[in-house]
């Protein structure tokens, strides 16, 4: 069953096609990831999943029935920008937000929350004496006060640090396992690709990709070519069949022209220098992102 | 609890807690009455020093008079009962003319009064009892420092022109005897209507009604209405503005929908106005009923000043908020805010024409206008003329009527405004959002 559909949205401002005939649906239970470059369109479809703004045109479903904004009690909403009260004291903040959720103990829920992130120190500070990821844990921390059926995060892990991140992280994953949906957008490929169930890339208004990791990474083919070896990309140069590589350092991943054969491209460079990893793979999320997101500038090195 | 009283209870507490509540809250009636009391302080504070004046009487019929009543004046009036005194001396030079060059001689006297020799000097022209009309020798002229406005110059006009009087009725042959009759001045009191109690049918006979009563009642109730509309309906803009620029606004419409969030905004402003109104209004009561004049307290109007001030800043109210989430930071907010804040302010320069006259066309069509019902109305019933009852009525669903529409219409615009960034709505794409929503 599908929490979430789109068919058709579309959705301008002014003379700019923000959302071009978008159609999606988000499965109960999943986590569901939008992908694309700034400015492609996710936040405003997130918005208009929310009912703050209205589609153009095209239908937008909500538990298969009426848009979040008239069962916000069962949607966690986490906007791209954050936004406090600054002078309000945190746990006050928290509770004010639980309270309009409908939570029934909103300040015990604040205790449980704060306790959580390791917060509780800050219970009873200003929001302005918070860090920013302080207080962007605590913007997290409203969102799911109410344990929504429906999380819709916008660029959740943006400007948090790897631990707040992993917590934040392990949060969105129990939420899930005890059956909330996630929608949420990013730009961190990495995320995607380990926490996703579905991803949708959504590239100039337009849908470009939707599916599983692996349905999506099947679209491409096992066109890449990840190689570690002696003398590092510098012992590429003249290898024929290579349309682009991706310099790592340590590694290098090389995408093939189509149709060549990918053992040729190996015995030419075990004939310049020292091979110490040859795989076979499938294009990473990252790189499939590239290509679409930066088409022009495919070719040569990244 | 519904979401826009949770909404309405942050901001109320928002609101009340701060210092700067509490001081407007004791300032608000400084403000308010502060001229009030400053000018009822300080009416009976006159300047006391001895006032000496110059008389060139080109007449030479009035010196001496106006020399004995200074020493009239000077004995009699100068003390009250408690032997406190009251009033200034007077001290009267008579200076002859002088008729080749009277410039030189009022540059002298200006002078003196320069050099704080005499306090004034008074030219009384020679036609003075039977004037010419225009001509300069018809004439008084009182020299001072700030002539136009001093008390003396009032007294020496009233010691010369009743004398001028004294001498006209002299020579058309009337007793001298009978002068003081005959410029005996009977004044018209000013009287409420009688009426009957409703508890024991007897009549209960009019009250006199002072101008001071007639005027304060009236300005209190408008003043106190402009002043909530100030504290709570205008700041929604400025505080929507923030809202939105802050960011804040986006994440309080995850959870809740711009309707509640409009109204959750306009209750607590609400609650903040009710608040301090009902402070001061029973602060207004209990110190008149103290003071023994507990039948100058308007209870019928109470009722209407509180159902208009709550509407009132409901209508202003959601103006404000619609217009405020259209605003992307405080320049924006800052060139809107006088405009939007005019025709709130406009009903204040009508209060005088208003008071003077209620029952005339102009205070009906304006209390009629439903922006300016809550105070052109209220203004006019809390008069002591009765106004027709339909009017309160009429005007009454009228602003209702038209808060529902304020209400929709800026429940629109904010909707469709909040989120939106960039450059400021022009006036067509407000009414476009009141059109599509």
């Amino acid at each position: 069953m599908n929490v979430i559909e789109l068919n058709h949205i579309t959705k301008s401002f002014g003379k700019n096609v923000a959302v071009n005939d978008l159609s999606l649906d988000v499965p109960e239970g999943s986590i569901y990831g939008f992908i694309g470059p700034n400015g492609s369109g996710k936040t405003t479809t997130i918005r208009m999943i929310m009912n703050i703004f209205y589609p153009d045109s095209g239908i937008i479903k909500v538990f298969n029935g009426e848009q979040a904004g008239n069962l916000l009690d069962r949607v966690g909403y986490l906007p791209e920008e954050r936004g406090l009260y600054k002078k309000m004291k945190v746990k006050e903040l928290i509770s004010f937000y639980g309270e309009l959720k409908h939570v029934s103990n909103p300040s015990r829920e604040a205790d449980y929350w704060l306790e959580k992130f390791d917060l509780s120190n800050w219970a009873k500070k200003k929001v302005e004496t918070l860090s920013k990821g302080m207080s962007q844990k605590v913007q997290f921390i409203i969102t799911i006060i109410n344990k929504p059926e429906i999380i819709i995060l916008d660029e959740p892990f943006s400007g948090l640090d790897p631990v707040n991140a992993e917590i934040i992280k392990e949060v969105i994953l129990d939420l899930r396992a005890k059956g909330s949906t996630i929608v949420f957008s990013t730009h961190d490929m990495s995320v995607a690709e380990k926490m996703c169930d579905f991803i949708s890339m959504i590239y100039k208004g337009k849908k470009v990709l939707d599916g599983t990791l692996e349905s999506i990474q099947k679209q491409f083919g096992q066109d890449t070519i990840r190689i570690q070896m002696e003398g590092g990309v510098s012992m590429l140069n003249g290898i024929a069949g290579i349309e682009k590589i991706n310099d790592f350092g340590q590694i290098q991943e090389l995408r093939m022209i189509p149709g060549t054969d990918s053992q040729q491209i190996l015995s030419d460079i075990i004939s310049k220098t020292r091979v110490t990893k040859f795989e076979i793979a499938s294009p990473s999320l990252n790189d499939i992102f590239i290509r679409i997101a930066r088409p022009e500038k495919n070719g040569g090195y990244e | 609890m519904n979401k826009s009283f949770v909404i309405a209870k942050r901001e109320y507490r928002a609101a009340v807690r701060t210092k700067a509540f509490l001081i407007s809250l004791l300032l608000l009636p400084v403000f308010m009455g502060g001229g009030l009391i400053v000018l009822t302080l300080f009416k009976d504070k006159i300047d006391l020093s001895d006032k000496k004046v110059v008389v060139l009487d080109y007449s030479g019929l009035m010196g001496e008079h106006i020399i004995k009543t200074a020493e009239n004046w000077n004995k009699n009036n100068i003390y009250d009962d408690k032997k406190e005194q009251i009033s200034p001396l007077y001290f009267i030079e008579i200076v002859h003319p002088d008729t080749v060059n009277p410039l030189q001689q009022k540059l002298d006297l200006s002078n003196r009064i320069r050099n704080k020799e005499i306090h004034a000097f008074l030219q009384i022209g020679v036609d003075v009892v039977h004037p010419h009309f225009g001509e300069e020798q018809s004439r008084i002229f009182y020299f001072a420092e700030n002539s136009a406005v001093d008390n003396v110059r009032e007294w020496l006009s009233n010691v010369i022109n009743n004398k001028i009087r004294e001498m006209r009725v002299v020579e058309f042959g009337v007793d001298p005897k009978k002068i003081n009759d005959l410029f005996y001045w009977v004044g018209t009191e000013s009287m409420g209507l009688l009426k009957v109690d409703s508890k024991t049918g007897k009549v209960i006979d009019a009250k006199e009604v002072n101008e001071t009563q007639a005027i304060l009642i009236p300005y209190f109730l408008i003043f106190l209405m402009f002043m909530m509309l100030m504290m709570s309906a205008v700041p929604l803009l400025s505080s929507v503005m923030e809202e939105k620029s802050e960011r804040v606004a986006e994440v309080l419409l995850g959870s809740v929908t711009p309707w509640q969030f409009m109204m959750g905004k306009i209750i607590g402003g609400l609650g903040v106005s009710l608040t301090t109104s009902t402070i001061y209004v029973l602060g207004a009561v209990i110190t008149l009923r103290k003071m023994g004049m507990s039948d100058v307290i308007p209870y019928d109007v109470l009722p209407w000043f509180f159902a208009y001030m709550l509407l009132n800043i409901i209508m202003v109210g959601s103006i404000m908020a619609a217009l405020g989430a259209s605003c992307n930071d405080s320049k924006d907010a800052q060139a809107i805010q006088f405009p939007a804040m005019l025709p709130i302010i406009l009903p204040l320069f009508f209060m005088m024409p208003v008071i003077m006259d209620p029952l005339g066309k102009l205070a009906t069509g304006l209390s009629l206008f439903p922006l300016w019902t809550p105070m052109i109305m209220l203004l006019r019933q809390s008069t002591s003329v009765t106004i027709p009852i339909w009017q309160p009525i009429v005007g009454l669903i009228g602003v209702v009527l038209f808060t529902f529409f304020c209400v929709w219409a800026g429940a629109r615009i904010f909707r469709s405004a909040i989120i939106f960034q960039g450059k400021r709505p022009k006036i067509g794409t407000l009414i476009r959002y009141i059109i599509k929503g």
